[in-house]
Formats: structure tokens, C-alpha cells, sequence
């Protein structure tokens, strides 16, 4: 018993290889961002799904908790995204129970890896692709501090050292990050829980702006991001009620 | 020698007494269903006698750590398995035991030319209330019984694990408190070790004193523990 849950499934049809002359993967409608706060890392999405040019939805979750200490922010084709997040959440808790001890930190981060790498074929026609964020920290090494890791649609993982985004509506967010990583005080390192949660509404509204993908977060109607924060201690889901409050003492 | 029905009995007589004697190195394990959820308790050298199976599953056993290590795995695996292409709420252990784990237990005693499984286990599954939880007794041969009383003792010797459950059953009571219920517990697995009577046993007033250096094994299913997960290990203690 090597733990592997993917070992026990079976082998399902693969879709074919890309057809010679298949167009470029499309861009990913969405935004998501995580970004590193006084107490840890800050998870946050919009609500828009979107079909084309039809917004299908503005209540999706796009946050999605793969165990106690570990998060995924899903961008690109919602199937594959929810399946990916689904396959993990058994993965990790499989291993676990079955080896009396939970998966390394890095192996979680290869255990995505490896999802991404197997949707390969999909992700060439431009019918899966999927570039998540994930977040996670290391429940084995008590001073360890939660990173932050950003995958392309094959798979390749890279850690950011201060955020990471995904989705058509993250460069302008990431754009925004940056100048305030470098120039801004406080900078999000820094922050507080308030004003990191308010900092990441108001980057979805200013992704709003420019993306029409993005959507779905009105504080003026009460409608928040899904916002979640990660810390040695675990995961916070934020309510809207909380975020309520995070956003009246940041513009009062 | 299988090809006659008096062999094969025989075969199977023998093979009954070998597990028997196999098992009786093995200490008592308990379930008890609580308001709080249920408490599952043994006494080992940590991680070898309660196990988490799935969100609302766990199992305590006594026999081989191979054997037990097996049936481990078996369980998890069915009810992950269940889990991923049903849904959690889709695992209950009614099915697994009557799909996956007692059929297991049935051929391996029945198939007389490989090892048998050395194994006697209790299964529990936490419900909403505890009327809603699910104690199951699981014998080596694939035989089991669901308990309505709240409480289940699987030990090697039948007439004492019986006195030990209606021991526990009379003396339990709804107000009792998760130490109380593992001091009765303990107190009952110290008579069965010890081979008192147990219709002469008082119950404690203070914690049991020597369990010959092993560790109580304990862990909860925890009603109100919020998410998906309601396995709690609570702390190893020598008594």
C-alpha cells in the first residue's frame, strides 16, 4: 500500500491527441489571487462563471479547501477545475488516513502538478486547460510559514514570493500587487487581516473593470469576494457579514 | 482433502480453534456512542489499536498488527473509493460492511489453503444524534452483529466480552462524561486481562492504575467538531 489514490482508479478514456493545426489554449475567464498578509495568505476569488460571452453565473465558488491546510483557487474550464480540486481532496485525506500521517507539503504540490500534467491532451485542444493557485503549508515543521504556488496549464509549478494570480482578470490585479509590494505602505506583507480583506475586493472590483469575465463583487449591495486565509493554525473561511465590517473601517 | 464434506469441516474446526488461539495475546477494545459522539478505546504502543476510516468512520481491533494493518486498508479504501464516485454521504457502514469487509473476512477464514485473517473488530459510524450512530461487532469469520445499545466490546473469549458489554451497559449513564466513560472502559478491560469475574466488579472511583507500560489509545467521533472530518485522536495516557 503506497497510499496513491489515483492507483485504484481505473483507467478512464483519455481524450485524443491535439489535431495538427489546433488553435492556442484560450485564456482563462476568471480571477483569482492569493497574496501574503501579516498572519499568513490571503485567498480570494469573484463569482463570475462565464460562457463565451453569456455569464452563466455569479455565485461560483472558486476557493476550494483540499484539506485543513491546503487551498486551491480554480481558473479555466470549471469541469475539469472542480474534478482536479475533487480527485485532490480524496488524494490528500487517502493518504493520510492510510499512512497514519499527512502528505509532505511538496508532494501535495506535485500531486497537482501531476493532475495538470495527465490533462495534457484536453488542455492542447483548448477544451480543459486549467491554472490553478495553490496554497499550503507544512503541518510537519512547526515554525514553517504558508506559501504560495501558481501552475501553468502543463503543469509547470512555480512559487511566488509574494502573490500570484490566475485568470483573464489577473494581470491588472497582479499589476496592482506589485506597486504596492514595492512602493506601497504598509505593503499587503504587512497588513492586517482588515485591510488585506479589503485590499482584495477592491483589486476583484478593479479587475471588474477591465475584464468582463470578472464579476460578482458589489460591496455597496453586500455582495463580497469568497475570501479565505490561511495560517500555520489553518483555514479561515471570511464571511461577507466580516468582510462587511473590514470594509466599512477601510472607508470610513 | 476438500472434496469431503467431513474434511472440510473438520479443515474448518481446526482452522476456528488455530485463529482462536491466535488471538488470545489480544486486549479488549471498546465503542461507546456518547452525546458528544463516539468514543472508541483500546490500550497499545500507539497507532495499533484505533483507526480513522472515513469522515464519520472509525474501527478499533485486537489480533495480528499484519492482519489488522490489512483490514485497515480494505476499509479505507472502500469507503474512499465509495467517497470519490459517489459522495461522502453515500459511505455508510452498512454497505461497507456488507460489501467489502465481511465477504473479506468470510472467504479468508473459508479458504482453508491461504492464512486467515486474525482479526476481531468493532466499526463505528457517527450520525447526527447518537440514536443515528452505528456500532457494528465484526468477527474473524465475517460474522457480525449491529448493537442498538450504544456500547460494543470485541475481546478474544465470548462469555467474558458479553459480561464486559452488560457490565458497561448497566453501569453507563447519559450524564456520564468522556473520562467517566473511559474510566469504566479501562476498568473493564483490567478485569478482562486479569480474568476477574466481571458481575463483581465496582465501578472506579479513580483512573485504573497499571496497564504493564502500554499507552490507552483513544479517539473520538466528534459530533460537533465543524467540517467534513469527525476522527479526533485524543492524547495517548498511561492511565
Amino acid at each position: 500500500m503506497n497510499g496513491d489514490f489515483l492507483a485504484l482508479l481505473p483507467k478512464g478514456p483519455r481524450l485524443p491527441a491535439a489535431a495538427a493545426g489546433a488553435g492556442p489554449v484560450s485564456l482563462l475567464a476568471t480571477t483569482v489571487f492569493a497574496f501574503h498578509y501579516a498572519e499568513g495568505v490571503v485567498v480570494a476569488g469573484d463569482h463570475r462563471a462565464t460562457a463565451g460571452t453569456t455569464i452563466f453565473s455569479d455565485k461560483t465558488e472558486k476557493i476550494l479547501e483540499l484539506d485543513s491546510h491546503s487551498l486551491m483557487a480554480i481558473a479555466g474550464v470549471p469541469a475539469t477545475a472542480f474534478e482536479m480540486a475533487r480527485t485532490l481532496q480524496t488524494t490528500f485525506e487517502f493518504y493520510r488516513r492510510s499512512q497514519l500521517q499527512p502528505m509532505s507539503l511538496h508532494a501535495k504540490i506535485r500531486a497537482l502538478s501531476r493532475l495538470l500534467r495527465d490533462n495534457l491532451p484536453a488542455t492542447l485542444q483548448g477544451v480543459g486547460a486549467v491554472a490553478p493557485v495553490f496554497v499550503g503549508v507544512e503541518t510537519a515543521n512547526p515554525g514553517a510559514k504558508p506559501v504560495i504556488f501558481f501552475y501553468d496549464p502543463l503543469g509547470a509549478q512555480f512559487e511566488a514570493a509574494d502573490f500570484a494570480g490566475s485568470g483573464s482578470g489577473s494581470p491588472s490585479i497582479k499589476s496592482v500587487l506589485h506597486f504596492l509590494d514595492r512602493w506601497g505602505n504598509p505593503r499587503p506583507a504587512a497588513m492586517p487581516l482588515g485591510p488585506a480583506c479589503a485590499l482584495a475586493n477592491r483589486l476583484l472590483m478593479t479587475a471588474s473593470e477591465f475584464d468582463t469575465a470578472t464579476g460578482g463583487v458589489h460591496p455597496d449591495r453586500g455582495e463580497f469576494a469568497t475570501l479565505k486565509v490561511l495560517s500555520r493554525e489553518g483555514i479561515r473561511t471570511v464571511s461577507a457579514s466580516e468582510q462587511a465590517q473590514c470594509w466599512k473601517e477601510a472607508t470610513a | 482433502m476438500t472434496e469431503e464434506p467431513y474434511r472440510w469441516l473438520e479443515a474448518i474446526a481446526n482452522r476456528r480453534e488455530y485463529v482462536r488461539e491466535q488471538l488470545k495475546g489480544g486486549t479488549p477494545v471498546f465503542a461507546v456512542s456518547r452525546p458528544e459522539g463516539i468514543l472508541l478505546l483500546g490500550v497499545g504502543h500507539g497507532h495499533s489499536k484505533v483507526f480513522e476510516i472515513y469522515n464519520r468512520h472509525g474501527f478499533a481491533a485486537l489480533g495480528h498488527p499484519v492482519d489488522i494493518e490489512k483490514v485497515r486498508q480494505v476499509a479505507i479504501e472502500a469507503a474512499h473509493l465509495e467517497g470519490f464516485n459517489r459522495s461522502a454521504e453515500d459511505v455508510t457502514l452498512r454497505r461497507l460492511i456488507s460489501f467489502a469487509l465481511s465477504p473479506s473476512f468470510k472467504n479468508s477464514f473459508e479458504q482453508i489453503f491461504s492464512p486467515p485473517l486474525i482479526v476481531e473488530a468493532i466499526f463505528a459510524e457517527i450520525g447526527d444524534r447518537p440514536e443515528g450512530d452505528v456500532l457494528v461487532r465484526l468477527h474473524f469469520d465475517g460474522n457480525h452483529h449491529y448493537d442498538a445499545g450504544g456500547v460494543q466490546v470485541a475481546f478474544h473469549q465470548p462469555k467474558p466480552e458479553a459480561e464486559a458489554l452488560a457490565w458497561l451497559k448497566a453501569r453507563l449513564q447519559p450524564q456520564d462524561s468522556l473520562g467517566r466513560t473511559a474510566a469504566l472502559c479501562l476498568a473493564a478491560w483490567q478485569a478482562l486481562m486479569e480474568e476477574k469475574p466481571l458481575a463483581e466488579l465496582a465501578p472506579p472511583d479513580e483512573p485504573v492504575g497499571s496497564m504493564a507500560g502500554r499507552l490507552v489509545e483513544a479517539a473520538l467521533l466528534d459530533r460537533q467538531r465543524p467540517g467534513p472530518v469527525h476522527y479526533r485522536e485524543l492524547p495517548p495516557w498511561n492511565s
